[in-house]
């Protein structure tokens, strides 16, 4: 397993890239999105793991500039799934969304809150306000940085010196908005290194 | 003597990349580096112990961090 890590550890170029977000966690692509907008974080949160442990297709991202009413996160869906959405949501006592918005253009069209930084042995993933780096050669993780919430020294401990395939995941270990975040870029840099 | 990695005025994980070299490259011995930030303190300070490193000193200096990394 580790040795398709590093193959697609060591495919990337340098500099900053965006990654997708929605393929990143297992959303579907193309025009037919709706977003979830939430009145804070930690709604999203709960939106997301509700609906994801649903089954419906879901990937937290940056809200577009035009609704930006809320946190800066929202939650992005099928929009054939709506109905469904809205009464799950009901239904398991979940978040109440401020507003359910279909994704009809490109000023309504979520930002990735994924960057990607290639430094040629290493490869750093940031997911909002926390990076995560790795050793392309080995799979090893070597830093932590970011966030200023209590956990991260913890989270950081658990992680730096682990190889990505048998770390925790710091979704499940953290206890903040900090774990969270770190918790995608944890997923994201599993999914760019797991064989194709 | 030892090695000086001067990684001040540089963002994350950019001290922790340069540390990690100097310590590949060096194999074993000491060698010191410096950084302005406590969270570049303390994630240098882990990446080195990751390697089987020891933090042996860090000193305050003039708004910087010189730690003082040692392998026998």
């Amino acid at each position: 397993m580790i040795r398709g890590l590093l193959r697609r550890l060591g495919a990337g170029g340098a500099g900053p890239e965006p990654a997708p977000a929605a393929r990143a966690q297992g959303a579907p692509e193309g025009p037919d999105r709706g977003l979830l907008v939430f009145e804070n974080t930690s709604e999203v949160i709960r939106a997301q793991k509700l609906l994801r442990d649903a089954g419906v297709q879901v990937a937290v991202m940056g809200p577009p500039p035009e609704i930006r009413k809320g946190c800066d996160l929202v939650v992005t869906f099928p929009l054939v799934e709506e109905l469904r959405v809205r009464r799950l949501l009901a239904a398991g006592g979940g978040p109440q969304p401020l507003e359910v918005v279909p994704v009809t253009g490109p000023l309504l069209t979520p930002v990735d809150i994924f960057q990607v930084k290639d430094f040629g042995t290493h490869l750093m993933v940031r997911a909002a306000n926390m990076k995560l780096t790795v050793d392309k050669s080995t799979g090893v993780l070597v830093n932590v940085s970011g966030g200023g919430c209590p956990d991260v020294p913890y989270l950081a401990a658990l992680l730096v010196g682990r190889r990505l395939d048998e770390a925790p995941s710091p979704r499940e270990m953290g206890h903040t908005l900090c774990g969270y975040a770190l918790g995608l870029a944890f997923e994201e840099l599993q999914r760019r290194c797991s064989p194709s | 003597m030892s090695d000086i990695v001067d990684a001040r005025g540089l963002s994350c994980p950019q001290p922790v990349l340069d540390t990690l070299a100097a310590l590949a490259a060096k194999g074993s011995g000491r060698i010191e580096v410096l950084v302005d930030t406590e969270a570049s303190r303390e994630n240098v300070t882990r990446a080195a112990q990751a390697k089987g490193w020891t933090v042996e000193s860090v000193a305050e200096e003039a708004g910087a961090y010189r730690l003082a990394i040692a392998k026998a």
